[in-house]
């Protein structure tokens, strides 16, 4: 976060400990769009995986949408290759994780803004 | 003499230290940065560095017992006038000089001495110069200079106690209530040199406030409308802080779980900011606004309804990261990629292309306010190619616009970031400059700007 927000001067405008996933997560305002910052606070979930084998860095991509469970059926019509097979709860509302291997390594996550999360993308 | 005259730090006079630590702990958001004593003044203290400025809360005590002078005077401070702002620190680099210039301009000044303060807890000792400017001809208020012989980084930064911009960052602006504002305007602006950026009369309210500026903190005067007779020559005093924040709901939230007493958020006199007022005995007498400057306040239109006084506003950065423009994932075959994008998530190439002499393939797939940029290297020692075989394909960098990347990249660097020179980006009418991704937890990140 120092450098998110004390260099770039961007703001936090979520933060919590999402305990089923084992992470901490923070949300910064970037324009129309958001920063995740992620760090596990139990071992061995996938974000302590990820950083364990590649170190900090980018983790993934995660695109605003207006019905998770109108995708999530359509991906599963094409027989793209999915981490949840159902929605769950994120930080920023009703999300679903691709397998990366559908993206070519990009791991891609979908949202579906929920109540005040209505800025997520 | 304004001449880097700075607020060096304000000193706030307690009678209970540890409880006023713990207070100021909750209230500012942070931890302690120093907690000591001065064995020739007679008193004790604690230090919370923040951005611009140190707070300093003064009280009896400590091992030394000193010439008495400055623990005489802080006591019958504390008799008189109970706790609260008791004096201003202005930070000089040649206190020598600055107090003969000072009495030249008519101040009553002491003879500048040498002072020290011990770290309880580190054993780091500071020391410094400083001379009292005597309170005859300052209207009754106390302010000293100060030259420091020892380095800024023997006082380390005050820790943050959360990272959701709930905690104090900086100091905005001093309050002092004043009878006389005419001698006022006087004494800080001629005397002591301090430059006049606002003198605004408020008939509706019978205000009048007097901004000066030391530094990138504003000392303001408050008094009546119109000059009463019977306030020419009364004392002025210290009224209060405001203290700048990040987040002021996450600063609201933070004090009320605290037990603090506070109000607001509420918007501020100057379009764009909000405030709120914290209250009860955990300010230790000093009047404290909380204040938070969103990206409005720093709009031309709410620089003109205000004045001239926010020319130079305290919490302005060099630069605002205005949105995300685009995120890059590598490929080492952007045809196959491309395919999956399109066919799984329904997003298209607007544009494929390959700059001359980039060795670079990219396509742009548009996706609402953003877009990604598919990459593929196409000669195996460029270093995205490094990247696909070192951690293989996916996720690359992010591009984050930014409204002036020459002040943006200058910016970085004054705060010890590595950032490449701003040069022109492989899409036309783009300039970027790329940051050492160590310094941004491992995330390639390219600051860009559009120059159409």
């Amino acid at each position: 976060m120092r450098f998110y927000c004390d260099t770039l001067g961007l703001h936090v405008h979520k933060i919590e400990t999402i305990q089923e996933q084992g992470v901490k997560a923070a949300l910064l305002t970037v324009g129309d769009s958001e920063i995740e910052l992620l760090q596990p606070v139990v071992p061995d979930t996938g974000v302590a995986r990820y950083l364990e084998r590649k170190g900090e860095g980018l983790h993934h991509i995660c695109f605003q949408v207006d019905s998770v469970d109108g995708d999530l059926d359509a991906l599963k019509a094409k027989g793209v290759e999915l981490i949840d097979q159902q929605p769950r709860i994120g930080l920023a509302g009703r999300i679903c994780f691709l397998h990366p291997n559908a993206m070519d390594g990009a791991l891609v996550e979908l949202c579906e803004p929920i109540d005040d999360a209505a800025v997520a993308g | 003499m304004s001449d880097g005259l700075t607020l060096d730090h304000v000193v706030i006079a307690v009678r209970d230290l540890d409880a006023a630590t713990a207070d100021y702990t909750a209230l500012l958001g942070r931890q302690p940065s120093w907690r000591g004593e001065h064995p020739r003044y007679g008193t004790r203290n604690t230090l919370f560095k923040i951005e611009n400025t140190y707070i300093e809360l003064l009280a009896l005590g400590g091992s030394g017992g000193g010439d008495g002078r400055w623990a005489g005077e802080l006591s019958r401070h504390l008799e008189t006038h109970g706790e609260g702002v008791y004096a201003l620190a202005l930070g000089t680099q040649h206190v020598d000089a600055t107090v003969k210039e000072a009495r030249h301009r008519g101040l009553d000044v002491l003879d500048p001495a040498d002072g020290d303060g011990v770290d309880a807890v580190s054993g780091v000792r500071r020391h410094w110069r400083n001379a009292m400017v005597s309170p005859k001809s300052t209207n009754g208020t106390r302010v000293f200079f100060i030259q420091h012989k020892t380095l800024p980084g023997a006082l380390p930064p005050s820790e943050p106690v959360a990272l959701d911009g709930s905690c104090v960052t900086r100091m905005d602006h001093a309050v002092v209530l004043s009878p006389d504002m005419e001698s006022s305007r006087r004494l800080w602006g001629q005397a002591l040199g301090a430059r006049l950026a606002l003198d605004r009369t408020f008939p509706d309210r019978n205000t009048r406030i007097l901004f000066f500026r030391l530094g990138d903190i504003t000392i303001e005067i408050s008094g009546g409308a119109s000059q009463a007779k019977e306030g020419v020559g009364k004392p002025d005093r210290f009224w209060g802080m405001a203290w700048g924040v990040d987040n002021l709901a996450a600063t609201c939230a933070r004090l009320a779980a605290a037990g603090i007493e506070v109000s607001g958020p509420r918007p501020g006199i100057k379009p764009g900011t909000l405030v709120a007022t914290a209250k009860g005995a955990a300010t230790h007498g000093v009047a404290t606004l909380l204040i938070e400057h969103t990206p409005d306040s720093f709009k031309p239109e709410a620089r003109a309804a205000h004045g001239e006084a926010y020319d130079n506003a305290p919490q302005q950065r060099a630069f605002t990261v205005t949105g995300l423009d685009h995120v890059v994932v590598s490929t080492s075959d952007i045809e196959q990629t491309l395919a999956k994008w399109s066919s799984t998530l329904e997003l298209y190439a607007s544009e494929t292309i390959e700059p001359a002499g980039a060795h670079l393939r990219l396509s742009k797939l548009p996706a609402g306010n953003a877009y990604v940029e598919l990459l593929q290297p196409l000669t195996p020692d460029h270093r995205v190619a490094q990247r696909i075989a070192e951690r293989g394909q996916g996720m690359f960098s992010i591009s984050l616009a930014v409204d002036d990347i020459e002040a943006a990249v200058r910016d970085l660097r004054a705060k010890g970031v590595e950032v490449s020179d701003a040069e022109p980006g492989v899409w036309p009418g783009t300039r970027v400059a790329r940051v050492n991704k160590a310094a941004a937890n491992g995330v390639s990140v390219q600051l860009l700007q559009k120059s159409g």
